[in-house]
């Protein structure tokens, strides 16, 4: 028996490894909230419509999986647009969680990782708001002797359907590929179950 | 031909260093977004002698400090803790690369470009530095 769990776990490891996101049993509505940013573009309730939508949560001085998450997700949607129609391709926006430090440079950072991504911050109970909608989680640590502070924040990214709610989260790491395969069957599912 | 050797050499230079039994290879400073304070460096170290290693930090040239940290992720919160020591047996690889171990690079003096080079030192236990070259580099992230 032992045996034939550990053949299974080699045949299934593969596969629990390329589970790039989870779709949430039931769709959930978001509340009204206003983020903004240095070039005096908005990201509100009303924006989410129409169009598919990727949220990632971070901040500026994050070194290592900010960065990287943001590449990868750029790789996925080049990825996901091989694969569904042009006005079917999400919008990634980056939100900082660390107004104070990021409000001046959030959207050159998300630019940098591809020219349609679109990066907000705004006032902390605004950020709160659309934290907890998304079931998501940020915590600003405390300053060391130079006055830097890192953030503990949700390492997934919440996927926002075209009627503006919250129906699945990607998870690390990431993978363009079986990401923008996850996002096509998505996007098939809610199509059918509008068509219900 | 020796001409598109040594061009071969310049090229291979600053990805590989190695100070008698410890070398790094793949070496690699990402090009880093504008108006960030920090970002990161990634190497594979090899220990080839006969006796465990201890990395006990990183200096880099143009930076106010810089660290060696490891990016968690715990019941998806993405966490980064500061690393005191990384000891690395005989034989054997320690991967620095997204997500995991990272050599945070902190305010530096000046951005980087692509085509730059961080002149990162790494200190061992036993007083020995290993000088590295790491190239900034655009990342291009595919499956």
């Amino acid at each position: 028996m032992r045996r034939l769990a550990l053949i299974f776990s080699l045949i299934a490891a593969p596969l629990w490894a390329q589970v790039q996101g989870v779709e949430l049993d039931d769709p959930v509505a978001l509340p009204a909230f206003h983020l903004e940013n240095d070039r005096g573009e908005t990201f509100d309730r009303d924006t989410l419509t129409g169009h598919w939508t990727l949220v990632m949560f971070g901040f500026l001085s994050c070194p290592d999986v900010c960065p990287f998450t943001l590449g990868n997700l750029e790789a996925a949607v080049t990825e996901t647009s091989m694969r569904v129609r042009p006005d079917n391709v999400p919008q990634v926006v980056f939100v900082s969680v660390d107004p104070a430090r990021d409000a001046e440079t959030v959207s050159d950072y998300a630019r940098y990782f591809h020219p349609d991504f679109r990066g907000f911050t705004g006032a902390r109970d605004q950020i709160d708001t659309l934290i907890e909608a998304t079931d998501s989680f940020y915590r600003l640590m405390k300053p060391d002797a130079s006055g830097y502070y890192e953030v503990q924040h949700s390492a997934s990214v919440s996927v926002i359907a075209p009627d503006g709610t919250l129906r699945a989260k990607l998870q690390p790491p990431f993978d363009p590929g079986a990401t923008a395969e996850f996002l096509a069957r998505l996007q098939i599912a809610y199509r059918r179950s509008l068509n219900q | 031909m020796t001409r598109f050797l040594a061009f071969l050499f310049t090229l291979a230079m600053p990805l590989t260093a190695s100070a008698g039994d410890l070398s790094v290879t793949g070496a690699v400073v990402p090009l880093a977004p504008p108006g960030v304070m920090a970002h990161a460096a990634y190497f594979n170290l090899t220990n080839d002698g006969a006796e465990t290693r201890r990395l006990i930090g990183v200096r880099a040239e143009g930076y106010a400090m810089a660290h060696l940290h490891r990016s968690e992720e715990m019941a998806d919160v993405a966490t980064m803790t500061a690393v005191d020591a990384i000891d690395i047996a005989p034989g054997q690889s320690i991967v620095f690369k997204p997500g995991g171990l990272h050599v945070m690079l902190m305010h530096p003096a000046a951005m980087q470009a692509e085509g730059d080079t961080v002149l990162l030192t790494l200190k061992f236990a036993n007083g020995e530095t290993l000088p590295v070259q790491v190239p900034v580099t655009r990342l291009r992230h595919g499956s």
